[in-house]
């Protein structure tokens, strides 16, 4: 399983990959959403892990980008903006939405899912 | 039975005389409603009173004026009728003696027979005589006609007899004299050809100038009488004395006109004095005329008639002020109600604004705060992956722990950044047709247990009018298990839960709370729904839980409100709309304009 996380919170996104490279996961991590598309035009990523609110283009916005640029790569929200619950209304359908501060424990359990 | 006249007064006291609602007083307009009323009543009484009583002080005045001076002038008319009668009664003597002297020489009138004829014909002319005598310039009595035998009487040394040869003409006061009858005595002195004088007099009754007087008594309360000069009665009077007493009033000061004056006799009664000093064109006389009349005597019909206006008056005081009264009660009254309604009003609207303003600064405290709470959990995270999977340290119980302190800590900020987002957070309600008692047994699935354990008794009570509501099913949810977990920590074991639901009006249903646990004191009451307010222990509580139903049930459209007694218990009421959806079009649209 391969995965792109893309949060401009440095030390944050620096953390999270290393936590999930433990858990034998591969991540690349980028700070914005210029870099995420540069990326995935030279790699392939099974999930994208977007951070909702960042300078410039934020997660929601990036996501049907990232999307045309791969289609069927599954995306998993981040948001520093309260309960995952709060936030379903009036966005895009069928995504995942994880409240910071993580548990690693469920967006392990939530990477799974999405890629079975 | 005073206790219950008092409990009777109580309740008939306005609302705004109990003072009841003293938390509210930061939003009255007004105060003190109790010297509004009283300033009021004041103002009122003394605006619709003080024309009145002037007008009846004026009227009174007037009155009093008018009946005055009709009865001045009453009382000198009579006076002055009287003065003329008694005038002419003398005047008429004076002039019969004066002409007898002129016409008769002193040959015949000295001749008995002549003399006692004369005297029958004055008697049959004028009547009111006694007897006629002539007197020498010696004093000495020469003739007489009469019934008493008084020829030879020397009157030389009596006063009158000296003033009758100084002025020519003489009128005595009355006296009894030698006959010890009262009478009076008039003289003209007249000279005969030999260059001697001689006086011609007569007594006259009298009686005649009594009931002259008496024809001129006008009612009960007047009185009409002679006196001397020297305040000696002449003639019997009803009040002021009798014949030869001395007057019981003051003699009045000369004039040669007829006078009125107010002034009290010597019991203290107001009266009224018309006095003339009798004089004629012949002569000066001795007397004084005076007619008195009692005032209070002939004002009995005003004074009657103001007794009459005056009870009228005070009622018309009584009824205007009992009016007033109960004017001023109703405006105050309405008033205070509307002015309490406003306040209570302010202070739900305080309420609301302090909860929004202080949300809003926890939901940006809280999200300034999530990302580095963020990094803390990767990094804790990753020094305890560290630990785990890489197993380096694994064998450090004493480090792991201090791991897991910090994930837990980071674990319950998170629990409270989340709390105050949610609470800020404009969120979109999911409505759903809900069944209450659904929704309150899937609530109370979860205190099952405890409530088994502890001996706490759930009565559950849904009306079977309540329809199934519109509404956000979890939100409804989280509102009541909130308030159902807070009544369980209140209670102690065997006591008591009480959920009940009724429809309230048509459109609404409220849903109560209410359990017998230990209550919380009055000023805690106001601060029950702020953020970070709480009685738990610390770190037991955030203080959002009730911040949060709050803003729930705002978001349902709903209200909250609670009642508590220390040690008795506490209440909450929620009142939510059956047609959320209605509401909220309704809400769109007024925003909309």
């Amino acid at each position: 399983m391969k995965i792109l996380l893309v949060d401009d919170e440095k030390k944050f996104a620096m953390m999270l990959s290393k936590r999930l490279a433990l858990r034998g996961i591969e991540v690349d991590y980028v700070f914005t959403a210029e870099e995420a598309m540069a990326k995935v035009e030279s790699n392939k990523y099974d999930v994208a892990i977007l951070d909702v609110k960042m300078p410039g283009i934020g997660g929601i916005e990036l996501e049907p980008k990232l999307k045309a640029l791969v289609p069927g790569m599954k995306t998993i929200f981040l948001t520093g903006h309260g309960s995952a619950a709060d936030f379903t209304a009036g966005s895009a359908e069928a995504a995942y939405y994880l409240a910071k501060p993580l548990q690693i424990d469920e967006l392990i359990e939530i990477l799974h899912e999405v890629t079975q | 039975m005073i206790g219950r006249f008092r409990q009777l007064l109580g309740s008939l006291r306005p609302e705004f005389y109990h003072r009841t609602s003293e938390h509210l007083n930061p939003y009255f307009t007004f105060t003190d409603y109790r010297k509004i009323w009283g300033v009021g009543i004041f103002l009122l009484a003394v605006t619709a009173l003080l024309p009145l009583m002037v007008v009846t002080v004026i009227y009174y005045q007037l009155i009093q004026k008018s009946v005055d001076s009709e009865l001045i002038l009453r009382t000198e008319r009579v006076a002055s009728n009287a003065r003329r009668a008694v005038t002419f009664f003398l005047e008429e003597r004076l002039n019969a003696l004066r002409f007898t002297v002129n016409e008769i020489d002193y040959g015949r009138l000295t001749n008995p027979d002549d003399f006692a004829e004369l005297l029958r014909n004055l008697k049959l002319g004028f009547g009111g005589l006694t007897d006629l005598s002539v007197i020498s310039h010696a004093g000495i009595q020469v003739a007489y006609a009469g019934p008493f035998h008084l020829e030879g009487k020397d009157y030389s040394k009596q006063a009158w007899f000296a003033e009758c040869q100084n002025c020519n003409f003489y009128v005595s006061e009355i006296f009894r004299g030698y006959r010890d009858l009262p009478h009076i005595i008039i003289a003209v002195k007249s000279f005969r050809p030999d260059g001697t004088h001689f006086i011609l007099r007569a007594t006259l009754e009298t009686e005649r100038l009594i009931q002259t007087l008496s024809s001129y008594k006008t009612g009960e309360h007047a009185d009409i009488f002679l006196a001397s000069r020297s305040g000696i009665m002449q003639t019997p009077s009803k009040f002021y004395g009798d014949l030869f007493e001395k007057m019981a009033l003051p003699v009045p000061d000369y004039s040669p006109r007829t006078q009125t004056v107010m002034a009290a006799d010597g019991q203290g009664r107001p009266i009224i004095t018309g006095y003339a000093f009798i004089s004629t064109q012949i002569a000066d006389t001795p007397f004084i005329l005076m007619v008195t009349k009692q005032k209070a005597g002939m004002m009995g019909v005003w004074l009657e008639l103001r007794s009459k206006i005056n009870w009228l008056v005070g009622f018309s005081i009584m009824v205007i002020i009992i009016v007033i009264a109960i004017t001023c009660t109703f405006m105050v009254n309405k008033l205070y109600l509307a002015d309490k309604a406003k306040a209570e009003a302010m202070a739900v609207m305080e309420q609301n604004n302090q909860l929004a303003s202080i949300g809003q600064l926890a939901a940006g405290v809280a999200h300034e705060i999530n990302n580095p709470l963020a990094l803390i959990n990767e990094t804790a995270g990753y020094v305890k992956d560290l630990f785990v999977i890489k197993e380096q340290y694994s064998k450090d119980d004493e480090l792991l722990e201090n791991i897991d302190y910090i994930l837990e800590a980071v674990a319950r900020c998170g629990t409270i950044t989340r709390q105050l987002l949610g609470f800020s957070r404009k969120f979109d309600v999911k409505i759903q047709r809900v069944n209450l008692n659904e929704v309150i047994s899937d609530v109370l699935v979860f205190h099952n247990k405890e409530a088994e354990y502890r001996n706490v008794n759930v009565f559950v009570d849904i009306s079977k009018d309540i329809p199934e509501i519109e509404t956000d099913r979890g939100k409804l949810q989280q509102v009541l298990l909130n308030l159902v977990s807070n009544a369980f920590q209140a209670v102690d074991n065997g006591c008591n839960l009480d959920i009940t639901a009724l429809p309230e009006g048509v459109n609404k249903v409220s849903i109560t709370i209410c359990d017998n646990g230990c209550g919380m004191p009055e000023e805690n009451l106001s601060k029950i729904f702020e953020p970070f307010f709480t009685t738990k222990e610390r770190g037991k509580g955030t203080g959002l839980g009730l911040t949060i139903t709050y803003g729930l049930v705002k978001k349902l459209h709903g209200n909250i409100s609670v009642k508590s007694r220390e040690n008795e218990g506490t209440e909450f009421i929620i009142t939510l709309p059956i047609h959320l959806q209605e509401e909220m079009r309704k809400d769109e649209n007024s925003f909309g304009r």
